[in-house]
């Protein structure tokens, strides 16, 4: 039970963190994309959208070839360790988070933005109050870059090698225990996986719907 | 004391279409300007203008001197805009008013003080703990107007405020907007497309038409004199008529001289025009008649009159005592 224990904290740990830091880079890159005015944000709001559906297992091989040691790369020796699959966790949730975050702020009334400027908002104060305008959809990006990230199975495969005690996972885990023919073990860990899931995300629903219920009262 | 506007050259153009052309505006220290126009004319561009949300395409539009799109921040902090639509956050009412001053750095006992007093001269205090998102539309817009006014504003710019309202809930609304606005120490400019709006309020009306001015005056010269048939139907003429007149006025029949005629002034029974009958219908304490003559012309008459009906073939005189001579 300890090496389960062990194979959950490890895939809270690489998913959050890449979570926490697709969400630094995606909320910014959103709000820049449903505010900016300028050419080629149509270009880059199509990169993004495609983004959101590039098989993981896609991402999870253009990582490697970057990190491989004699890819570009490969002298910071990421390839095979944790620090190498938050990074492809990242790119994997950040355009999930970029662009949910992009269309909901565009749901905002499109009046807002220039009424908070007339109020005197400096930039990041208009941007703030935005995101707290927008902040139901903003935790629904959350809350799918980190289901997208913690599903994922192609990239931590290919990333971090499956290697015991150091970056396998929950799901490269169960994809060796069926390999093997051990349902039991696959199982306990399909459950554990659903249940870290289900924890992380009944609290950010709860947020998300304090929020709603908050702004709707 | 408000602030000092000045507009020069002012050329705004989107979508390669002009939609603003201004040569040359000033609104003196604590004037009220009205500004009158049918949809498109720029009203709102004009707004948007002052309040520094967009550059001018060419010209300048100055505010006591200072050109307002590249004045600081803080500068411009001492204009207050309340839009059409409230534009209210997902907040209480209290903090919605109080939000702009902390963006000001106001501390937050003087915060308060200054939203309540506010929405106190709104008579919309007792709203104050009130989730933005439950109010009607005429509170929402008196916490608007609240909202703008808890920053006193040197410059307060109005974007059709009443817009939406039903009819009684705008009679109050203009009713707390006019005793906010007695101690006239802000300049407003006030955009509306309602000739009543402007002439209960203003000290001076500015007709836009095709985004460019029509005619600049007082309200009563205004309505005494509108300079053409487009600024006379927007003040509220429902009829423009070419008639012929004779030397005493008496309307003649059909001819080359332009007269605004308010529908009151139209008498059906006697008189030198033929028209056909073509509406009648029941107005607010009056018949409303429509008439095809030469031209088509609309009469109100009184309720206990019997009015004519429709297909009828009638005369009609006008008052030229309560007409006004256009051309």
């Amino acid at each position: 039970m300890d090496a389960v224990h062990e194979v959950l904290g490890r895939s809270a740990l690489v998913s959050l963190t890449a979570t926490a830091i697709a969400v630094a880079i995606g909320v910014p890159a959103g709000t820049w994309l449903a505010l900016a005015h300028r050419r080629g944000r149509g270009a880059l709001a199509t990169v993004v959208n495609t983004g959101m559906a590039v098989p993981t297992v896609v991402v999870g091989l253009g990582v490697a070839l970057l990190l491989w040691r004699s890819g570009p790369l490969g002298e910071l020796d990421l390839i095979y360790t944790l620090r190498g699959m938050i990074i492809a966790q990242v790119l994997i949730a950040a355009p999930l988070i970029t662009g949910i975050t992009m269309a909901g702020l565009q749901a905002l009334p499109p009046e807002l933005p220039d009424q908070l400027r007339a109020l005197g908002a400096n930039r990041m104060q208009l941007v703030v109050r935005l995101w707290i305008e927008a902040r139901v959809p903003l935790l629904a990006a959350a809350m799918a870059g980190f289901g997208h990230a913690v599903s994922e199975v192609g990239s931590a495969t290919i990333v971090g090698g499956n290697i015991h005690g150091q970056t396998q996972v929950m799901t490269t885990s169960i994809v060796e225990n069926v390999g093997k023919g051990d349902f039991d073990e696959a199982l306990v860990y399909a459950g554990i996986l659903l249940a870290l899931a289900f924890t992380i995300n009944a609290v950010l629903t709860s947020v998300q719907q304090r929020a709603a219920a908050w702004a709707q009262s | 004391m408000g602030a000092v506007l000045t507009l020069r050259g002012v050329r705004q153009a989107r979508g390669g279409r002009q939609v603003l052309a201004i040569d040359e505006l000033d609104v003196p220290a604590g004037e009220r300007l009205a500004v009158l126009g049918t949809n498109g004319a720029g009203k709102t561009t004009l707004l948007r203008l002052l309040a520094g949300l967009e550059a001018p395409t060419a010209g300048s539009v100055e505010i006591d001197g200072v050109p307002v799109h590249t004045a600081s921040l803080a500068f411009r902090r001492q204009v207050g805009y309340a839009t059409q639509r409230p534009g209210l956050l997902s907040a209480t009412v209290i903090r919605n008013v109080e939000l702009p001053l902390r963006w000001r750095g106001v501390d937050a006992p003087e915060r308060r003080r200054v939203a309540l007093a506010a929405l106190e001269r709104l008579n919309v205090a007792d709203l104050a703990d009130r989730k933005a998102v439950s109010l009607s539309g005429g509170e929402a817009q008196r916490v608007s107007l609240a909202r703008a006014f808890a920053l006193a504003p040197r410059l307060l710019l109005l974007d059709e405020p009443a817009a939406g309202l039903d009819a009684e809930a705008r009679r109050a609304f203009l009713d707390d907007l006019e005793s906010a606005l007695r101690d006239r120490a802000t300049t407003v400019v006030h955009v509306s497309h309602r000739a009543d709006e402007a002439l209960r309020l203003a000290d001076r009306i500015l007709v836009l038409v095709g985004g460019g001015i029509r005619q600049l005056s007082d309200p009563a010269t205004l309505v005494q004199r509108p300079v053409d048939a487009t600024v006379a139907r927007l003040i509220g003429y429902e009829n423009v008529v070419s008639v012929a007149i004779d030397d005493s006025g008496q309307v003649l029949g059909p001819g080359r001289t332009t007269l605004a005629v308010w529908a009151s002034a139209v008498q059906i029974g006697t008189g030198p025009l033929r028209a056909m009958v073509e509406r009648v219908s029941l107005g607010p304490g009056r018949w409303e008649v429509v008439m095809s003559a030469h031209e088509t012309l609309q009469a109100h008459l009184p309720l206990d009159q019997t009015p004519p009906q429709a297909g009828e073939r009638v005369n009609v005189s006008i008052d030229t005592g309560r007409a006004t001579l256009i051309r």
